[in-house]
């Protein structure tokens, strides 16, 4: 009934091991392919580990930087820390879809090097706009504000103001204040944020980058971030 | 730094707008962060075994990495990293079972985004398991999708362990027929 080649490629499968050699007939291939892809269904096991992530991009680094001589080593060898930050920046501008027009096999040691710090926001054209009273944030307070062109959350912490994009860096959410523990939390793919910005938990292959800042102030009893103008 | 052609034509870069459409990636490494993890679901859905994707998804980015044309668009690098998936797959296949078991289709559509790229393995699987009997049915989702041992599966069904294990085998034949059958 059952045969010896389909039974042990399917035990192997099922215990996540390597795929060994055998020489199946069609109608075993057949089944194969299907334990396959029942095994592939699985909720939840497709994903990469981090770990592999990090260790390909190593190895892929080595092997890049045999062809450029005039690259220093060191540089091209950041330690591990370095590359999970440095690439966070890489894939964020070309998940933007940014141009940047530049050789794609030139080495750009900037990119790697840099952390991705996080920017403040300077729209073209702004104007500081109301986003509630003084009295409705006290100290360790936050404040959800939607000003229809960006929306985010200010903060008040040792009596200083804070204001930070409520727009999940990795694909855009909507993020939302989970008040009790302090953070801002993407319903898409769990990742969240402090309320500061910077990223706390995450569970992609690649960081997501810091929420970008507003530049905030207190007028008057009344909280006003400056925001990009509203097209007329 | 060579600068591309491309660059050269385009206004000054700080200012204006850039086409989308046209886009590509500033270094290997970009290259490699966009793509990683669609090339290894890929690998993964086609294999079925994490020691085997990774090794796959390496190669795939040891072979595609150095060659990849200066200021290939990003739906083109794409499109090679899966042509270059496709070969690797193959050559995999043919080394371990002297066949293919399963092969990584070459038409795919223009635009490719790499969140459908993955699979549509799920819907596959789902309308798969709904042409089977009850108890052939119920003994892969149990072993596959659920991840029980063999004597898990069997006390869940209330049948003895050599009885799941006919079954599991059973099914999977059945399953295969199936399969043949809607493909063919």
């Amino acid at each position: 009934m059952s045969n010896r080649t389909v039974r042990r490629f399917v035990e192997g499968l099922l215990r996540g091991q390597r795929t060994e050699q055998a020489r199946p007939d069609d109608f075993e291939a057949e089944q194969m392919k299907a334990a396959i892809e029942l095994r592939a269904a699985r909720l939840g096991s497709d994903a990469p580990r981090e770990e592999f992530v990090t260790d390909l991009h190593r190895r892929l680094a080595a092997e890049m930087s045999d062809g450029q001589p005039a690259v220093s080593h060191s540089r091209w060898a950041p330690r591990r820390r370095e590359v999970v930050i440095g690439g966070s920046v890489a894939a964020a501008s070309a998940a933007a879809g940014l141009v940047v027009g530049r050789n794609l096999l030139a080495p750009t040691v900037t990119q790697q090097a840099t952390p991705p710090t996080q920017t403040e926001l300077h729209p073209n054209a702004g104007t500081w706009r109301p986003v509630g009273a003084s009295v409705d944030l006290p100290e360790g307070g936050a404040l959800a504000f939607d000003l229809g062109s960006v929306n985010g959350f200010v903060h008040r912490a040792h009596a200083k103001l804070e204001a930070v994009s409520g727009v999940c860096t990795h694909q855009g959410c909507k993020l939302w204040l989970d008040a009790p523990e302090s953070r801002l939390r993407c319903p898409c793919h769990s990742t969240s944020f402090s309320l500061e910005g910077t990223t706390v938990t995450h569970q992609l292959p690649v960081a997501p980058p810091p929420l970008p800042k507003f530049q905030v102030r207190e007028i008057n009893g009344v909280i006003e971030v400056f925001a990009p103008t509203e097209p007329a | 730094m060579i600068r591309s052609e491309r660059e050269e034509r385009r206004p000054q870069p700080v200012a204006g707008l850039q086409p989308v459409t046209g886009a590509v990636y500033p270094d290997w490494d970009a290259v490699y962060r966009d793509n990683v993890t669609w090339v290894y679901r890929l690998m993964y859905g086609k294999v079925g075994n994490q020691p085997d994707a990774e090794d796959l998804t390496a190669e795939v980015f040891m072979t595609a990495l150095k060659p990849l044309r200066v200021s290939a668009t990003v739906p083109e690098v794409r499109k090679y990293l899966r042509m270059t998936a496709r070969t690797v797959l193959a050559s995999y296949w043919g080394d371990r079972m002297g066949r293919q078991i399963t092969t990584i289709e070459e038409d795919v559509p223009e635009v490719i985004e790499p969140e459908s790229i993955a699979s549509d393995a799920p819907d596959k699987v789902r309308s798969l398991l709904q042409r089977l009997p009850d108890n052939y049915r119920r003994i892969l989702e149990l072993r596959f999708l659920q991840a029980f041992s063999v004597r898990e599966a069997a006390s869940q069904m209330g049948v003895s362990v050599a009885n799941a294990k006919v079954l599991q085998y059973r099914a999977l034949r059945m399953a295969a027929q199936s399969g043949e059958e809607a493909t063919s």
